[in-house]
């Protein structure tokens, strides 16, 4: 850990939570840091970073992946062991946190069809993934490739239970090698 | 303790304590110094408490002892003896903690006097303490198969129960396998490292064999207990991955090796002899030695602890994380002994550390578990375990946790299960070495 984000911390700890928050949620949190990284922030790469994502996003999936409503591989495991209240606090607490996003390069053959295929995502998220349309909706910029990848390959698949029809029916417009570009052009997005 | 952790602690406590009883003002731990915290081991949980406790609290003086200066996760170890994976991407040095104010020091801690709260070094050192953390791991029980040894161990029967040379000596074992040969593992009575782990490590070596035009060898498990972790996920995978080639023997039906003979390379049962090509012998294990001689083992050999604190139930100012500990009456195997384990287990005592320091009762405890098991290209599956505080004990959450879905309602649906999975534990590997080290 940099000592920017030790400075981060400490004032997280005095002004930038309300302490009352903190103080309640931060023993809870903690247990997140093992695969989340700390203060969200993901060293990859295929495990997203959580800290500065919107409310709304996060405590919606946490609350879907509780109640079966979202296909996942392994968070409803976790979910299921937290109250409604903890999970709403666990998203205010994560979404108070910085958006960090982690620039991955790839080549520039790659990062142009990324372009080309997430046309159709601009709408919602943004021309970079950094400007979601509402909050609902997560950022992705300087997110883990591997991670949005996977993500994709979610909703590309019928057999699970994936919500937004939307978000199913856009992905499954783009080509297989669509995905891994997509991914690889939110990822190396600096803001 | 800066005032903003003891504000945050002193809520913490009001929050935790029962609504009749009064609430003892935080006393001055040390007149006018700052408290000491001694970590001894540099595993996963003790590079997570030291960590954690200068996060927590930066005006403690930690200081983490550890024999080796560079560490090498078991965790994925198993991928090494297929070739999937390289020892030296499961290495991490201990820069990260220095950086947080962690003290270093290499070398070995050969005595703990609990009265005198002072830990003796190897080198003549000795370390006062306040708060003593042991995070020693396991070591070895190797009269437990008569005939091995620790010099057979690190000759020509490795166990590779802790990833490093043996690892690699073992992989070699594993290639100049003939065709048709046999790889026997043989696994120790419960409690031991890594639940899984005996099993992942079949699928491994099946994996190397099936791959390189051995597939009439055979790997044998020869158990000595009658079940195991994730055994219907792994019993799916073996048949469908390797059909034929893994066999498993539990300890009712003679799967309890009592005796080995390195030169012919047999193992025994009370019922039969079994000849190996490779003879990987699991040896039982207890504690890791410094515990043992601290005096705070019970009769089997592992360190019981406050299931809320991770305080030892034998020294009051000793708190033990990881595999050395036995957790109450859990009913999950006594809290798995895993990497992950050993990580929140860290988080948990640095926080009652430093409450105690400061006159504090603990803040609650949330224990979480995450392993991950790789059988074959694309297929991984975990375990989950959530623990909590329930009146005063800590308690498995049986609503939570549990193992992937050993079925789905299409095969489309498992494959992506199963593939998922066998990236995420690479996710999973690199955030939580991250989390201890970084």
């Amino acid at each position: 850990m940099k000592a920017s984000s030790l400075a981060l911390l400490a004032g997280l700890l005095t002004v930038g939570m309300q302490p009352a928050l903190a103080d309640e949620t931060e023993d809870l949190a903690r247990s997140c840091n093992s695969c989340h990284g700390f203060n969200g922030v993901s060293v990859g790469p295929n495990m997203p970073s959580i800290g500065g994502l919107s409310e709304a996003y996060l405590k919606n999936v946490m609350l879907q992946w509780k109640r079966g409503e979202r296909y996942s591989a392994t968070m409803g495991r976790h979910f299921k062991g937290y109250s409604d209240e903890e999970l709403s606090k666990l998203a205010t607490y994560f979404s108070k946190l910085p958006w960090v996003p982690v620039v991955q390069q790839a080549d520039a053959k790659l990062l142009a069809h990324g372009k080309a295929a997430t046309e159709r995502c601009e709408t919602c998220h943004g021309a970079t993934g950094s400007e979601p349309d509402d909050a609902d909706t997560p950022k992705m910029n300087g997110q883990w490739a591997q991670y949005l990848e996977l993500e994709l390959l979610k909703y590309r698949t019928d057999a699970v239970n994936m919500p937004h029809r939307k978000m199913r029916n856009n992905v499954k417009r783009m080509a297989a090698e669509d995905l891994p570009a997509a991914a690889a052009f939110y990822a190396a997005q600096p803001k | 303790m800066n005032p903003f952790n003891r504000r945050a602690f002193l809520k913490a406590a009001v929050a935790a304590a029962p609504v009749t009883a009064s609430l003892a003002l935080p006393r001055p731990a040390r007149a006018g110094r700052r408290a000491s915290v001694v970590v001894v081991g540099g595993g996963f949980g003790g590079a997570t408490a030291a960590k954690y406790l200068k996060k927590m609290d930066a005006a403690l003086d930690v200081t983490l002892v550890e024999r080796e200066k560079v560490y090498v996760s078991c965790p994925l170890s198993n991928e090494v003896l297929s070739g999937h994976g390289r020892l030296e991407d499961l290495q991490r040095g201990y820069d990260g903690l220095k950086k947080h104010g962690v003290n270093v020091v290499f070398d070995d801690a050969t005595d703990v006097d609990p009265a005198a709260k002072r830990v003796r070094l190897k080198s003549g050192k000795t370390l006062g303490y306040d708060a003593l953390v042991l995070a020693p791991g396991i070591d070895f029980d190797y009269g437990g198969v008569e005939g091995y040894s620790e010099q057979l161990a690190n000759t020509t029967h490795p166990h590779a129960w802790k990833a490093g040379p043996q690892t690699l000596a073992l992989r070699k074992q594993l290639q100049a396998m003939p065709d048709g040969g046999t790889f026997i593992i043989t696994v120790p009575p419960k409690p031991f490292r890594c639940p899984p782990g005996p099993y992942e490590r079949a699928a491994q070596v099946a994996n190397y064999l099936r791959d390189h035009g051995k597939k009439k060898a055979k790997v044998l498990i020869l158990d000595a207990n009658d079940s195991f972790s994730k055994k219907a996920l792994f019993e799916q995978a073996w048949k469908l991955q390797y059909p034929g080639m893994i066999e498993w023997v539990p300890g009712a039906s003679g799967g309890k090796v009592v005796r080995m003979d390195a030169k012919a390379n047999t193992v025994h049962t009370d019922f039969q002899d079994y000849k190996a090509d490779v003879l990987n012998i699991i040896p039982p294990h207890h504690a890791g030695a410094i515990a043992v001689k601290a005096g705070l083992a019970n009769v089997n050999g592992w360190c019981g602890v406050n299931m809320l604190t991770l305080e030892s139930e034998v020294h009051p100012d000793i708190w033990v994380v990881g595999d050395s500990t036995i957790h109450g009456e859990l009913p999950v195997y006594d809290a798995p002994k895993s990497a992950h384990m050993a990580n929140t287990q860290a988080k948990t005592a640095a926080g009652a550390i430093i409450a105690k320091l400061n006159g504090l009762p603990a803040p609650e405890p949330f224990i979480v578990n995450t392993c991950y098991s790789v059988t074959d290209k694309d297929w991984g599956f975990s375990v989950v375990h959530i623990y909590r505080a329930i009146d005063g004990k800590l308690v498995y959450i049986k609503e939570a946790g549990g193992i992937s879905p050993v079925n789905m309602d299409s095969e489309e649906a498992l494959k992506l299960q199963r593939k998922l999975e066998s990236k995420y534990v690479h996710g999973w590997l690199h955030n939580v070495l991250a989390d201890a080290f970084a």
